[in-house]
């Protein structure tokens, strides 16, 4: 059985659909990575699956209960850290942390040794008597996950969570996620940084549009869709253009570059041609693609067809 | 029940200014205190059925419904301060229902409304009361009158926060309209001496009727038309949480 199961979810307001049957399964203990360009219909399935709004068609289930029957159920064993900043006002950063314990019911006892820990965790500590209002925006966000932290859960939605986050911030973040998940959590994360996706998910969906547009392996997703997109090759002298006629490539002196989906093939092509003419490799440089690379083009290539 | 004293807890703790709760609980004193004196001196006495008060007393007992009208404009500006902060929308993903959340926010300013009439009672007692007797039925209606007035005035400012779009907006109707609930309500003066369209209007006003009920308890007069304003005043309240629990499960966030 899945984490969460989402089948032919469907969201409109008006005569404008967000979501167009969205359908996908994540398993237990995984991070799922949820990409996709602003607009495409992220948070708008958080807030489904995390029973906030209601889809108008479709159906999920998440751990096993049921999205549209079992909402408490559901609500009691999730976490959520909105997109957008939700802290209460006039309360000290502690005092914060230990009222959302106390509205998650959290024992006290336990209440207060989580909380220790995450102010360790998230940096908080040094702050831990200011204000929420007079917090930096990354401050805030700090604030806003490590709350999470403070009360047990199977499942949580992570909308963006590193928005305003330094560096260092951002990666203590990812490695804390990294082990809850290897302590059984299963995580759903969305995030426009291609870096953290590749280095946290295990699956990632790419959503545009309202429509799932691939779901696979970061690993997979490069091998599918980039096999090498850009070789280099860099020769001892100049040579006549002609001996190299292909398309796809692109001569400047002594520099010979392919740019194509074939391009593998291609190599072996050209070193044969080259070899055969006399002319002498200097170097090679194989370029393969960011997945930042790899999500433009799927997103491009929507787009295209879409217009 | 227990998650809903959760949120109540943590509406005293986050959600209500503090400031603001004190001038609520503290300001109804002032009033009472200087106009109940002032108008001492021009208005003899009222007629309460078969009794007859000083006039501070009588106003005494009105400031204690005025004020729990008042408090529940807390209730919609729980609901206004918890959109602004995004906590609205995290408590409804928490393991809340919307229910759980109105019923908070009514518990809350029944709670306001309690304190605060306890306080005018205690600052009344050994000045404008003397010589009254609160008896456990004086406490009953009293609860009554507290219980009833929050649910409908509370349901009307949950209402007034969900359909208006801004927080000024629904400070600025919610305020005039509270003004004129005050003024047309046997608050400040007995229906029996004004004109008839007016205390006909007096009639058509909730406020009247938890004036009445607190009054009627408290100078333990009781009269036969009390008990249909109790009813009336029930179904109201009714009327108005559901419409107002009904919108809030209904809201779009
Ligand atoms: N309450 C609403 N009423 C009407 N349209 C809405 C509402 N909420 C969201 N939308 C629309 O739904 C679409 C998807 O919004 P959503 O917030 O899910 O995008 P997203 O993928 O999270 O984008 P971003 O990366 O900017 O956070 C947007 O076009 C938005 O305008
Ligand atoms: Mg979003």
């Amino acid at each position: 059985m899945s984490c969460i199961s989402v089948n032919a979810l469907s969201k409109s307001y008006g005569s404008f659909k967000v979501l167009d049957s969205i359908s996908f399964d994540v398993d237990y203990g995984k991070v799922f990575g949820f990409l996709g360009p602003n607009g495409a219909g992220k948070t708008t399935t958080i807030k489904i699956l995390t029973t906030l709004i209601k889809p108008t068609e479709g159906n999920a289930k998440i751990l096993g209960y049921d999205l549209l029957k079992d909402e408490q159920k559901i609500r009691s064993r999730i976490g959520i850290v909105q997109q957008k900043i939700s802290l209460e006002n006039n309360l000290s950063v502690l005092k914060s942390l230990e009222l959302y314990g106390m509205l998650w019911n959290v024992q006290k006892r336990i209440r207060e040794e989580k909380i220790e820990e995450v102010l360790d965790v998230f940096g908080l500590r040094e702050i831990k008597n200011s204000k929420t209002e007079e917090l930096s925006i990354g401050q805030r966000r700090r604030l806003q996950v490590a709350r999470e932290f403070i009360h047990d859960m199977d499942l949580l939605f992570l909308d963006e969570p590193t928005v305003g986050m330094d560096p260092n911030a951002r990666r203590i973040l990812l490695d804390y996620i990294k082990k809850k998940v290897s302590d059984g959590l299963t995580v759903f994360f969305t995030t426009h940084i291609m870096e953290e996706a590749e280095y946290l998910c295990d699956e990632i969906a790419i959503i545009n549009k309202g429509r799932i547009v691939t779901i696979d392996s970061p690993q997979s997703l490069r091998k599918r869709y980039g096999s090498i997109k850009m070789v280099e090759l860099r020769l001892k002298e100049p040579f006549d253009r002609n001996v190299l006629n292909y398309d796809g490539i692109e001569i400047d002196n002594n520099i010979v570059r392919i740019v194509s989906d074939n391009a593998e093939e291609m190599l072996a092509e050209i070193v044969r041609r080259l070899h055969d003419n006399g002319i002498y490799i200097e170097s090679l440089h194989v370029d393969s693609p960011t997945l930042e690379e790899i999500f433009l083009s799927i997103i491009d290539e929507r787009y295209e067809k879409g217009n | 029940m227990k998650k809903v004293i959760r949120l109540v807890k943590r509406n005293f703790i986050a959600t209500i200014d503090t400031a603001f709760l004190i001038w609520q609980i503290f300001f109804p004193l002032l009033y009472l205190f200087i106009a109940g004196y002032a108008y001492a001196s021009i208005i003899e006495g009222v007629e309460l059925a078969d009794k007859k008060i000083e006039y501070p007393a009588f106003i005494a007992s009105g400031i204690i419904g005025l004020n729990i009208m008042n408090s529940s404009v807390t209730a919609g500006s729980m609901i206004w301060n918890d959109k602004r902060t995004g906590m609205f929308e995290q408590i409804l993903m928490l393991p809340f229902t919307r229910m759980d959340y109105v019923m908070s926010n009514i518990i809350t300013i029944i709670i306001i409304g309690i304190i605060s009439a306890g306080i005018v009672i205690f600052a009344s007692i050994p000045t404008v009361f003397n010589g009254i007797e609160i008896s456990l039925s004086s406490i009953q209606f009293l609860l009554l009158a507290i219980l009833l007035g929050s649910i409908f005035f509370g349901s009307i400012a949950i209402i007034a926060s969900i359909k208006f779009k801004s927080n000024e907006g629904f400070q600025t109707m919610l305020n005039t309209t509270f003004i004129f609930f005050a003024f047309v309500s046997t608050t400040f003066y007995p229906a029996e001496g004004a004109p008839e369209p007016l205390s006909i209007a007096f009639h058509i006003n909730p406020l009247t009727y938890v004036v009445n009920i607190i009054r009627a308890g408290l100078f333990n007069s009781i009269y036969d038309f009390l008990y249909i304003e109790i009813i009336i005043l029930t179904i109201i309240s009714i009327i108005t949480f559901t419409v107002a629990t009904r919108l809030l499960v209904r809201l779009n966030v």
